[in-house]
């Protein structure tokens, strides 16, 4: 054990999370320092995720634990799976909070939207690390709490009805979730996730159990049935769309039915064949919501319940190709996906109205965030050399190699329509007749996200070695290979 | 040294009617004699050494002719009721401004005091009903306070249900006694254990138990809860929900199971059915209410039915969670009375449909809501989380796996409740007429600021909590 790799993995969880309360404080004093201080909390994530990659590459397992009583541990683990997520989350949330510099600016409530921006990418990271169900759980409701609030941003009657709705959702899965999670403890006596490993080392887990926390992992990444709130939470500022429903909260969901259902527990049989339907059906209804919805962020949304159905495609075929495609893809969308979301934030607030046979011909005026918004659109629809393209044809040789030919034919499909929608919302927006008036370009540090989001999508398909490797790694680690 | 939890307090009151009821200025200090002696109660159960406690005071016990015990459970109940009469004396102090009214307000809150003390401190059953009239008399008249015609109904209600549970009890402890020949505790336990199948002594023990279910304020015999905590003024609503019923209902039950009736597994199962009814007829109930405060009073009867829940399984885990949401429960319940005193004392009702928006001026208020009905729901890393989960635990590993479930799912109603009173009354838009509105003074503010910090700091250190506070309780069990 090295202190100094144990001393970065506590400090990844804990300085943003405890460093979020003193943003509204300094926000009194300084709106730039409180500013600065919220990216620099996240940046710490990053940088400290990023220093523990190399030690995860070559297959250590770092641990820092704390015993409680009741087998209520306190253990964070950073293995390659974890360091991975932590690093393409925060990722992800730094690039968003510089881009909230921008968008958020002109709004009430500032301090409180640092705040929960910082809470929750800080206990998302508590998440990814925790190697502990009961903390797994607690973190899981803390970046419940904070989308709640963020959600109900403006404080408009209805906006606040849609919070509502996307709280009662998620914590209802939760809390079956919960459910799961203590039959489990009945049957090992304890919530730590090595315990429980060698518990279940030779038999399967329960099948109510499965389908206990199953509800807990729909209901927080979106997926039919229990996807209404996320095309309704797109009342949020377009920064927290993209940091809820694109980059980061929707992939609690797909990331802890990998971290249980992979590196810990083996399903039975049946799930392979029932998780991959629920998905299908998913990405089919979500994509065909997606092609007649006229609000482009809804579209949006409505694609990411889509997308969100690939990535459980990729885990619930539980073969190496299949894996290191879903965790790819969790990269690859996330990126895609948060630049689009930003994009629509843009127009949104340069042309005032979500609504896209209201718009046309922005490209005349805003051309970077339009190739943006382009560069993205072809990254999620799987379009060579972006990156992804590899993610989703790994999940799909993947689902091909696992011999159901059927249901990657329903993906297939799926993968057709996102094509049609996304270039159905891109014409709308920015090809065809000029507004008028004419829209300006959205403000220096909203432009320069955007634009990196962009060229991360296709470095992230030019360089596709690195993340390939290093999931790679955590794949092995994960299935045992 | 027990005794001296009675005796303080009550030459407090008689100090106070010779020495402070003089003039008014003397008067106004009456705040500071109660706050001290409040204070003193947390501290030494806080930090209960025993060398304080296991003397005895020889002359004056003998002379009094009580025996007091003290355990864990005790120290735990001392904690919750000096802290909550704090909170309603802070509230007292903000929300009357005559000053006799606060005067005598003091005086009934000592004696509501005492009668609790007393309760959590006796080990012999007619003591027992001795010390819960003190408590419901003060009660009585605390809730009939301000005089008006809505004050003296809820007073009403809760006298004569409050009697029948007396005449319950006190039929049962008559049989007891017949049974038992003594009124002790241990006598009492070792006639039941006894005498397991008469027809007579089962009949008490079900009288017994349906009067700490009136007293407790558990469906079905719920009906005066919400008219006495709504109708009560601030204040007294504060001391009623955070710690009257459940010292006289709820903490009754905890010891009178555990201490005589341990192996009995068809009261247990009462116990869960009854808890969980409560669970669902509150938290329903709760869903429909306008008025802020009612919400609240069936809330807490839903709480309390997570309580008797835990005590229903019977296992030192079930207990302990029982116990450990007894202190949370206290903590934010008075927390979120404290807040609707606020609230109603500064837009003049508590009606919800006349609020919105408020948190924008009252931002402590609003925060501190947030936090305690957070708690309230189970939302970690809050302190009713932690409860919650080693109540549902404690179900599960007893076996009794639908009542496990249905506690959780209930959470999902309390969030629904809750959430639709934070959308109306504290989030959204301001209403208009509101522009005015000013957050509490700076007393009250206080109190919701340490009550929200407890709720989140008994959460955060929950293991330190649990393990010197919580689960030295199960001595009751083994003992």
């Amino acid at each position: 054990m090295i202190p100094m790799e144990n001393n970065c993995l506590l400090a990844c969880v804990f300085v943003p999370v405890i460093g979020a309360f003193a943003l509204p404080l300094i926000g009194r004093v300084s709106e730039l320092a409180r500013n600065l201080t919220a990216l620099a909390l996240v940046t710490v994530s990053l940088v400290t995720s990023l220093f523990l990659a190399p030690a995860a590459i070559a297959g250590h397992v770092i641990s820092v634990s704390y015993s409680l009583p009741l087998g209520f541990n306190f253990i964070l683990t950073a293995d390659a799976l974890a360091v991975f997520m932590a690093a393409a989350s925060s990722l992800v949330g730094a690039i968003i909070v510089l881009y909230s510099f921008g968008y958020i600016s002109h709004y009430n409530n500032r301090n409180e939207y640092y705040l929960m921006v910082t809470l929750f990418l800080g206990s998302m990271m508590g998440l990814v690390y925790s190697g502990n169900l009961i903390f797994m759980y607690l973190f899981w409701e803390i970046t419940a709490i904070a989308s709640w609030r963020l959600i109900g941003f403006f404080r408009e009657k209805e906006y606040v009805l849609k919070a509502d709705k996307a709280f009662l959702v998620t914590v209802f899965g939760a809390l079956v979730m919960l459910l799961g999670f203590i039959y489990i403890y009945q049957v090992t006596g304890s919530f730590d996730l090595s315990a429980i490993k060698a518990a279940f080392k030779n038999n399967a887990i329960p099948d109510i159990a499965v389908a206990l926390i199953l509800i807990g992992i729909l209901s927080k990444s979106a997926t039919l049935p229990f996807h209404t709130w996320l095309p309704d939470a797109g009342v949020a500022p377009s920064p927290v769309t993209a940091l809820l429903h694109a980059a980061v909260l929707v992939k609690i969901g797909v990331y802890v039915f990998a971290r249980l259902f992979i590196a810990t527990f083996t399903l039975s049989q049946i799930w392979h064949t029932v998780v991959p339907v629920i998905a299908g059906v998913s990405a089919l209804v979500a994509a065909g919501a997606a092609l007649v919805e006229t609000d482009m962020k809804r579209i949006i949304a409505y694609s990411t319940v889509s997308q969100i159905g690939f990535i459980l495609l990729g885990f619930a075929v539980s073969n190496e190709v299949g894996v290191v495609g879903a965790l790819l893809y969790i990269l690859m969308h996330g990126l895609a996906k948060g630049g689009l979301f930003l994009c629509a934030g843009i127009v949104e607030q340069n042309t005032k109205t979500k609504d896209i046979t209201k718009m046309g011909g922005l490209i005349a005026t805003m051309p970077v965030t339009a190739f943006s918004f382009l560069a993205c659109a072809l990254s999620v629809m799987g379009v060579p050399p972006f990156g992804g393209f590899f993610s989703k044809y790994l999940v799909f040789s993947g689902a091909a190699t696992s011999g159901s030919i059927m249901i990657t034919s329903i993906f297939l499909f799926g993968a057709f329509l996102t094509l049609i929608y996304l270039f159905r919302i891109f014409n709308m927006i920015f090809l065809g007749d000029p507004q008028k008036p004419p829209a300006k370009e959205g403000s220096g540090v909203m432009v320069l996200s955007v634009a990196m989001l962009a060229v991360l999508s296709i470095a992230g398909g030019i360089l596709i070695k690195y993340p390939s490797d290093f999931v790679q790694t955590a794949v092995k680690q994960m299935m045992g290979i | 040294m027990p005794s001296l939890m009675i005796l303080i307090p009550l030459f407090g009151v008689i100090i106070l009617n010779l020495v402070f009821a003089v003039n008014s200025r003397m008067k106004k200090a009456a705040f500071w004699l109660a706050l001290a002696i409040f204070s003193l109660q947390v501290v030494v159960a806080v930090f209960h050494h025993p060398a304080l406690w296991n003397d005895s005071l020889g002359r004056i016990d003998s002379f009094l002719n009580v025996s007091f015990f003290v355990d864990h459970l005790s120290f735990i109940m001392f904690i919750c009721i000096g802290m909550v009469s704090i909170a309603s004396l802070f509230v007292a102090r903000y929300g009357m401004k005559d000053e006799d009214d606060i005067f005598k307000f003091i005086n009934l809150l000592i004696m509501a005091s005492i009668g609790m003390s007393g309760i959590v401190m006796v080990k012999d059953i007619f003591s027992l009903y001795v010390f819960m009239e003190i408590t419901a008399v003060s009660s009585f008249l605390l809730i009939a306070f301000p005089r008006s015609l809505e004050s003296l109904e809820g007073s009403f209600k809760y006298l004569i249900l409050s009697s029948i549970a007396t005449v319950l009890m006190l039929t049962s402890i008559g049989i007891l006694f017949l049974a038992a020949g003594g009124t002790d505790f241990d006598a009492i336990a070792a006639a039941i254990g006894a005498s397991y199948e008469n027809a007579l002594v089962l009949a008490a023990i079900g009288l017994f138990i349906c009067g700490l279910f009136i007293k407790g304020g558990l469906v079905p015999f719920h009906g005066w809860l919400p008219d006495a905590y709504t109708a009560a003024p601030a204040p007294v609503s504060v001391l009623l929900a955070g710690v009257v019923t459940k010292s006289a209902g709820i903490y009754t039950m905890i010891r009178i199971t555990t201490s005589l009736l341990p192996h009995y597994q068809s009261v247990n199962n009462i116990l869960m059915l009854v808890g969980t009814i409560s669970i669902f007829a509150g938290a329903l109930a709760a869903i429909g209410q306008d008025n802020f405060k009612r919400m609240l009073a069936y809330s807490s009867i839903s709480q309390m039915g997570y309580i008797i829940l835990g005590l229903g399984t019977g296992t030192i885990l079930g207990i302990a969670g029982a116990v450990f949401h007894l202190l949370n429960h206290s903590i934010f319940k008075s927390l979120l009375f404290v807040n609707s005193a606020a609230v109603e004392k500064e837009i003049g009702t508590s009606d919800m449909n006349r609020m919105g928006g408020i948190s924008q001026k009252m931002p402590v208020t609003g925060t501190t809501s947030v936090i305690a009905f957070l708690s309230t729901c189970g939302i970690p890393p809050l302190s009713g989380f932690w409860s919650k989960v080693i109540i549902v635990i404690a179900l599960w590993q007893a076996g009794q796996y639908a009542y496990a479930s249905l506690a959780i799912i209930a959470s999902i109603i309390t969030l629904a409740y809750f959430l639709s009173m934070q959308r109306r009354v504290f989030f959204g838009k301001l209403r208009a007429g509101l522009e005015n509105l000013k957050d509490a003074e700076g007393g009250v503010l206080t109190v919701s600021v340490v009550l929200a910090a407890l709720t989140i700091g008994i959460g955060i250190f929950f293991p330190f909590v649990f393990n010197t506070l919580i689960l030295p309780v199960k001595e009751i069990l083994v003992r």
